[in-house]
């Protein structure tokens, strides 16, 4: 995958989006994984199960996010749907890094809130 | 390169862990601020104590709830009245001010007996309040006064009154945000839960930190009356001591200021699985992006963008004639921790303007992290400043603003630079986009303000020499 288009859509999400830092790596890790599935699903017209309230929060953070990729980055209707999952699994990669395996942040693994 | 220390750190070289510079080709996996650490001996800290950071923020905004604080009376005073946080019964909260004024024979012999004997004095004076904090502040901690003791007993006594302590004092940590944190926390674990609201609304969310500064809770909690959300508690602009007690019922937590409440909202999260959604509601674009999260969360998409469009088309225009006369100019912003980052994009997208250096009394790294995520380069970002590092930054970026605190605000006044009450605000209120115009407003009414110039002109000639030569 290019690795400028998961750059573009990284420093989107590094700008935009706040759940990204939440308060401890499980957390991150949480809003990572069920954002960024929600958010390739609905790149690829995928149908959603929106009954849980986690689902709904994942689908609130992931739609709006969407529709700005879709807005500033209009290549990303020109991918099929493996690039897309290949390109939104690269943008998971970069922000776990981020965000968790190398963040200096020394308050994430704490055990309590 | 990237952590600075400043000339006048040069006899405190640890302070270059403190200050970041933001450079092309390195980030937060490089270089991250120390942060919520202790403040270093040399350096004069502005920060506040770990009493304040939960009287004075969170708890002290309730306007129904009596505070009982236990330690000397300048603890009460200093407490009271420095923020601005209205009410819609009268601004109980700000009229009133309660102390056990603990004197030096309290401190010998305890001062349990002054607490109950205060607090029974306290409900009976007001006898339509019902609810009531009880804090400890230093001397009262290390004597070891067991208030909750107290609590219980005057609980007993008294079967209609209820009563929360929050054993904080002031040196339990390292800045005022660990008064954030013991409140939060002691709340979850001894209050939530124990009040069934009345739920009147298919859809029910709390919002979390926001304190109701200069209205931004009333302002804010229109849009959720016209989306028909029904908020169960305001943690805790203009909310009520019950309402808090509610919170488990709701069906989101809605989180503005993470770094004071966003305990309360994780504790919801693991204790009820209720979700946590943080947004920013300083700014037009950042304030709309909200309604449409909360309004996908619970299907009402039209409503919302039907409420964004009204905004819009009230109060973009204005806000635009601010943006002519605002835009490049250079902004810092010394606040407490979180505006820094909610602030740093919305002024540069909605008003055009660029910020050049920022400064957190009590953000953490998590609060660093967002805020070089979201700034610029060539921006400093700076934790626990002290004034002379203030004076150098000024000299370094030349800031054509400065949103701060009002005694940090004294300085920049003197140095003849416009200057926002960046805490407890100007003319706000400042969430929404009402608000953001009112920011936008007080930005201009700072800027073009003839004043500063006429200050700064000395109009003694030849003899203001004896007073320059006296100053130094």
């Amino acid at each position: 995958m290019n690795t400028d288009k998961i750059e573009q859509l990284f420093g989107y999400v590094q700008e935009r989006c706040l759940w990204q830092f939440f308060s401890r790596s499980w957390d991150r890790a949480e809003n990572i994984d069920g954002i960024i599935k929600t958010a390739t699903d609905l790149l690829t017209g995928k149908e959603l199960q929106l009954e849980a309230p986690m689902a709904r929060l994942f689908y609130a953070d992931a739609k709006i996010m969407v529709a700005d990729f879709r807005q500033r980055f209009p290549w990303i209707e020109d991918l099929g749907p493996a690039q897309t999952r290949e390109l939104m699994h690269g943008l998971k990669d970069k922000l776990v890094e981020f965000t968790i395996t190398k963040s200096l942040n020394h308050e994430l693994n704490h055990t309590l809130y | 390169m990237p952590m600075v220390l400043l000339k006048c750190d040069k006899d405190i070289p640890e302070r270059e862990k403190h200050i970041y510079l933001k450079v092309d080709g390195e980030d937060s996996r490089d270089f991250l601020p120390v942060s919520n650490a202790q403040t270093l001996p040399g350096t004069l800290s502005e920060r506040g104590c770990a009493f304040c950071g939960a009287k004075l923020v969170i708890g002290g905004v309730l306007k129904d709830t009596i505070q009982m604080i236990h330690g000397p009376v300048g603890c009460a005073y200093d407490t009271w009245h420095t923020k601005r946080y209205p009410t819609d019964n009268g601004h109980f909260n700000m009229k009133y001010v309660w102390s056990t004024d603990m004197k030096e024979s309290h401190i010998v012999f305890g001062g349990e007996k002054r607490l109950e004997k205060s607090i029974n004095e306290a409900f009976d004076e007001m006898p339509d309040v019902k609810r009531m904090f009880v804090y400890t502040t230093c001397p009262t901690a290390l004597i070891g006064d067991d208030v909750k003791a107290v609590a219980k007993k005057v609980m007993s006594e008294r079967p209609d009154v209820d009563i929360f302590t929050c054993e904080c004092p002031g040196f339990a940590g390292v800045s005022q945000s660990k008064g954030h944190h013991v409140l939060n926390i002691g709340w979850i674990n001894e209050k939530v839960g124990t009040v069934e609201p009345v739920i009147t609304s298919k859809y029910t969310m709390n919002f979390i930190g926001d304190f109701n500064i200069q209205g931004d809770t009333q302002l804010l909690n229109e849009y959720w009356e016209k989306l028909g959300i029904q908020v169960i508690a305001h943690f805790t602009g203009n909310g009520t001591y019950d309402d808090l007690r509610s919170m488990h019922r709701a069906q989101l937590n809605v989180v503005n200021c993470a770094r004071s409440s966003g305990y309360i909202a994780n504790e919801l999260k693991k204790q009820y699985g209720i979700p946590r959604l943080d947004i920013d509601s300083w700014g037009f674009n950042y304030m709309a992006e909200a309604i449409r999260k909360i309004c996908a969360f619970f299907g009402i998409e039209e409503k919302g963008e039907a409420l964004i469009a009204d905004e819009y088309a009230k109060w973009k225009p204005q806000l635009d004639w601010y943006k002519e006369r605002v835009k490049g100019a250079k902004m810092a912003i010394w606040t407490g921790g979180p505006r820094l980052w909610h602030w740093t994009k919305s002024v540069e997208d909605d008003l055009g303007v660029q910020v050049v250096a920022m400064s957190s009394k009590f953000g953490h790294q998590e609060d660093f992290e967002k805020v070089i995520a979201r700034g610029s380069q060539g921006t400093y970002y700076i934790d626990d400043g002290n004034e002379l590092e203030f004076f150098e930054i000024i000299e370094l970026v030349k800031p054509d603003i400065i949103f701060t605190g009002p005694r940090v605000g004294e300085l920049v006044k003197k140095l003849h630079i416009p200057y926002v009450n960046g805490h407890g605000y100007h003319n706000g209120p400042y969430m929404g986009f009402e608000g953001f115009v009112n920011l936008a407003r007080d930005m201009y009414n700072a800027m073009y303000n003839p004043l500063l110039k006429l200050a700064a002109t000395d109009i003694r000639g030849p003899a203001n020499l004896q007073f320059l030569e006296a100053a130094e």
